[in-house]
């Protein structure tokens, strides 16, 4: 079991900078999401800490050891991979036991562990089978197997999951936490999904365009983003902009919009006067759509707006609304009445939204 | 959930100072201080070394070696190789069998395509449809295994007028005369076409059945819903999905007659009257019938800078998407 | 999707068409196995029975091809005077010896080519490719005078190093291809799993290796088939089969049959291996542009 340390990292393909200046820690025994759309770097991120790139700056450390220079077999790592790798002519437990073979381990050990780490995932009954005749969740399985089997310091896992059916991938994110917990393995975890990330992370790594954008539980990950980038990314359906002006009125701080005038709480209005004293500020409101209520009837003291459609979810209803020339998405109750051009009135919940720099997109709160 | 202060980000130290909020988020414009050292890989050049030296001595070194003779007179006596100003190259402006040669091979060339590209699509199209596709495809190689040579000294015993057995065929046919197809002028080319269609018209169609596996058959669907029938649906969808795979076809085999010519020099030689005589053979007489070497390089040099341009072609349809997947043709 | 698998609906027209494929397939057997079959069946007849023929235009008299007593006696000639052992000992050794060169040194350029990127890539391809596409007779002038400076000429080795010309960037075209095919992933896998990156490439060896061997055969195919190579360059010690029986070929009395068994014995082998990597064929024939 070891900490993950990356200092000052960079990965550089030619002339394109894939990682930039990463800093990164992963305690002993955590779960670390690293998240970002496609392209973001994550992959040749958890690529450098398996030794399968050249680190082109900076530093890996696993616990106190240095391991730039490394190769992959003497990490102590193990790595699943996105199109789960296996040997195509080896039986599932020839797959999973190929590293303790590799070790020279003794016959009945082998058997023993590959048995047990089977049993774990429910793929005993295939382990004659070759990974060509395995659905891909057995895929997955066997790719998971042979990693846990090696007991390794580290797992590596580069989106295990993204080529699952949902059904079997919403499974998959409790069973990986659970087998996490039971291992107590130091866990770095690549993922573009959201959900798989928010749900099984200890801590969330987002990184977009090579550069980590924010680091920290999920929890503040949703709902403090630092700033516009991550506020948009995380969550689904995604966060509402509006464009407001911030101004002082009476002693208190106030959002004023051509359809509406919203008063910052207390709290809110002196993190905003620390940061930046200034007195008219152009700054941009982020709301969730579950942030917002929404009430079939004009009422004189809500936010006037019209309904363009209605998508009922089962549980939820979305509401298309209409502000002014900006949309916005709203997610209510499926009993709401209102129909297409309906006026309706809005609420926005005070204490959950966010407003942002406009200038810079750095979140006040 | 673990403890939040056990897992930090350095966000305050120098590097985010540097770092920039564009378009809603954190950029990063500067360099890294300084690079680690690149690790080797030479492996892989070492691995690739013996085969590129290999390559190397009996491919370029030769080829010097063929610029050198074509501007001497090569002596094999061991008398010495001696410079003759160009004159084995100026000889060729005036060398008739030398132009006849090319205009020979490319008519030789020209007639086995043409029959080799419409029978062999023709057949591809059949087999296609037919159930016996894969017993009647494996019986239809089995010219492809044969020894060039071989096959010329088959197809000359058949061939021959006394006692072959495709010329009484002719013969009792009245397609010809008392003269074998090989002992004609007129008739000797059409005698060493058709043993190169015997041989190799099972590659067009190979590479053609290949193609038609790949025409998608959605497409076909969607043009039968619009109203077409197989003919029109063969014309208009198949043939154009075809046509890389054709490409490569007939550069395959218009390379392969400049290639090879064994099966000519034992059904003719080149004759009757030179009138078979495509410039690789020539530059086979030239070479080792009289063993003017410098002179044959000449011409070697010739041949060999035309293959390379056909080679070029070749390599670019090679890797032109068209080859690996079918583009979408309108329906109507 | 096979596009034979679209629906085809039943016409008098359609009736037709199918009649005239079915004779044309008939026509097209006979015209690719007859030329053959005699070969095989003269190689049976002696000498005087091979050139008996019925005369023109009595078809009622093409019986007499059927009328003589088999003989294997070419056969035995052909060992016993004619020294075919050892044409066919030259064989086996020129075209085993160029193939396994080929693909051992041809196996190894091609998983570095296949696994790196570097400046000139192509171009190293393009040369290496245009070798093999270089005609027979031209490479064969220099080769000619080169081989004769320094005494390979007539030999074994010599006549395998020419071979290796067309074979090697034969191998190392194709089996780019197959390498090509093996995910990098899989390697990756195995140096997590703890192999060092030689053991990684030993790792993914089985997956190549049925492509590796139906191409080794495929090299020895082609080496076994050369005529021009084997009678300039080998001539004198290097003889092989399909020269062997070229030079049976005599101005005067020539026996046919005892030719037609040379040709079934230079001729059967490699219809058989032909057979043998049947699915890998067309691969071949095609340098690799095509798939089966």
């Amino acid at each position: 079991m070891a900490s993950v340390k990356l200092s000052n990292v960079w990965k550089m393909y030619g002339q394109t900078e894939a990682v930039r200046d990463l800093n990164l820690t992963c305690a002993d025994g955590e779960f670390l999401c690293v998240l970002g759309p496609s392209g973001c770097g994550k992959s040749s991120t958890l690529r450098m800490l398996a030794g399968l790139e050249h680190i082109s700056a900076g530093d890996i450390y696993f616990g106190d050891k240095r391991v730039n220079d490394l190769p992959p077999k003497d990490r102590d790592i193990a790595m699943v991979f996105e199109n789960y790798a296996l040997y195509p002519h080896k039986t599932v437990y020839e797959n999973i036991a190929n590293s303790l073979r590799l070790r020279r381990m003794d016959k009945a050990l082998i058997d023993q562990k590959v048995k047990k780490a089977a049993a774990m995932l429910e793929i005993e009954p295939l382990l004659d089978r070759r990974p060509a005749e395995l659905s891909g969740g057995q895929k997955q399985r066997t790719a998971i197997g042979r990693a846990i089997v090696r007991e390794p310091q580290l797992f590596l896992f580069d989106e295990p999951i993204a080529h699952l059916d949902a059904k079997l991938r919403a499974h998959m994110r409790g069973e990986l936490k659970i087998m996490q917990r039971d291992l107590g393995t130091t866990m770095i975890y690549v993922t573009h999904d959201q959900l798989e990330a928010l749900s099984m992370a200890d801590h969330v790594a987002v990184m977009h365009e090579g550069v980590l954008q924010q680091f920290g539980t999920p929890h503040e990950i949703y709902s403090q983003p630092v700033n516009e980038w991550v506020a948009g990314f995380i969550g689904e359906p995604p966060m509402n902009f509006v464009d407001c002006e911030m101004v002082e009125e009476g002693g208190s701080l106030c959002l004023t919009h051509p359809h509406f005038t919203q008063v910052l709480t207390e709290a809110q209005a002196a993190i905003v006067r620390a940061k930046d004293p200034a007195g008219q500020r152009q700054v941009r409101l982020g709301v969730r759509p579950d942030e917002i209520a929404v009430l079939a009837e004009a009422l004189d003291e809500g936010i006037k707006a019209r309904v363009l459609v209605t998508e009922p979810l089962g549980g939820d209803m979305l509401v298309d609304l209409a502000l002014g020339d900006s949309k916005l998405l709203a997610k209510t109750k499926p009993d709401f009445a209102g129909q297409r051009g309906d006026e309706c009135s809005l609420t926005f919940d005070r204490n959950r939204w966010h407003v942002f720099d406009r200038a810079s997109g750095l979140a006040y709160f | 959930m673990a403890d939040t202060s056990s897992s930090t980000v350095e966000l305050d130290g120098t590097a985010d100072l540097a770092s920039v909020m564009r378009d809603g988020r954190r950029t990063i414009n500067y360099d890294p201080p300084h690079l680690n050292p690149v690790p080797s890989r030479q492996y892989y050049f070492y691995l690739m070394l013996p085969a590129i030296i290999i390559l190397a001595c009996i491919t370029i070194y030769p080829f010097f070696w063929l610029i050198y003779m074509s501007l001497h007179k090569v002596d094999i006596g061991g008398a010495g190789d001696v410079w003759n100003d160009f004159k084995n190259w100026t000889r060729l402006t005036r060398d008739s069998k030398f132009q006849d040669g090319w205009w020979l091979l490319l008519k030789y060339s020209a007639m086995c395509m043409f029959m080799e590209v419409g029978l062999g699509v023709l057949l591809a199209v059949i087999l296609n449809n037919s159930r016996a596709e894969k017993i009647l495809v494996t019986i239809f190689l089995m010219p492809m295994m044969m020894a060039p040579v071989i096959a010329g000294l088959v197809w000359y015993y058949l061939y021959n007028g006394t006692f072959g057995w495709y010329h009484w065929l002719l013969e009792s046919a009245g397609i010809l005369g008392e003269t074998s197809i090989l002992g004609g002028t007129s008739t000797a080319m059409i005698g060493i076409v058709i043993v190169d269609v015997w041989q190799w018209t099972p590659l067009i169609t190979l590479i053609t059945l290949a193609g038609l596996k790949r025409v998608p058959r959605d497409q076909l669907e969607a043009n039968m819903v619009d109203g077409a029938g197989p003919v029109r649906n063969f014309f208009q969808i198949s043939l154009p999905n075809l046509y890389p795979f054709l490409l490569i076809a007939i550069l395959l085999r218009f390379m392969d007659n400049f290639r090879f010519i064994d099966a000519i020099l034992v059904l003719t030689g080149g004759g009757p009257a030179n009138s078979t005589k495509i410039l690789p053979t020539y530059l086979f007489d030239v070479s080792f019938q009289f063993f003017k070497l410098g002179r044959g390089a000449a011409i070697a040099l010739t041949l060999l800078v035309v293959t390379i341009i056909l080679g070029l072609i070749l390599v670019r349809v090679f890797d032109s998407p068209a080859s690996k997947t079918g583009q979408t043709q309108a329906g109507n | 999707m096979a596009s034979s698998d679209v629906v085809q609906y039943r016409s008098p027209a359609r009736r037709l068409v199918e009649i005239l494929t079915v004779v044309f397939l008939a026509v097209y057997l006979v015209w690719t196995v007859l030329p053959l079959f005699i070969m095989f069946v003269s190689s049976f007849k002696d000498l005087l029975e091979a050139f008996k023929l019925p005369p023109t235009g009595d078809w009622a008299g093409a019986w007499v091809f059927f009328d003589f007593t088999p003989t294997v006696q070419h056969y035995v000639d052909l060992f016993a005077d004619n020294n075919f052992g050892t044409y066919l000992a030259n064989s086996i050794i020129a075209s085993l010896g160029s193939a396994l060169i080929s693909v051992v040194f041809g196996a190894m350029a091609a998983y570095s080519l296949s696994r790196i990127e570097f400046r000139g890539k192509r171009d190293l391809f393009f040369w290496i490719i245009s070798t093999r596409m270089a005609p027979v007779v031209a490479v064969m002038v220099p080769l000619y005078a080169i081989f004769r400076g320094a005494g390979l000429v007539g030999t074994l080795p010599g006549l395998i190093l020419a071979y290796t010309t067309f074979n090697l960037p034969f191998a190392i075209w194709i089996l780019k291809g197959f390498f090509d095919n093996v995910p990098y992933a899989i390697e990756e896998a195995a140096m997590c799993d703890g192999c060092t990156r030689f053991q990684a490439f030993r790792e993914i060896l089985p997956l190549v290796a049925p492509g590796i061997g139906a191409f080794l055969v495929l090299c020895v195919l082609f080496a076994w088939n050369d005529f021009l190579f084997a009678s300039i360059i080998g001539s004198g010690g290097a003889k092989t089969l399909p020269v062997a029986t070229k030079e049976l070929v005599q101005p005067q009395n020539i026996q046919w049959g005892k030719i037609m068994a040379a040709g079934v014995v230079t001729t059967a082998p490699m219809m058989f291996l032909g057979l043998l990597i049947r699915r890998y064929l067309v691969t071949g024939l095609t340098m690799g542009a095509v798939r089966e």
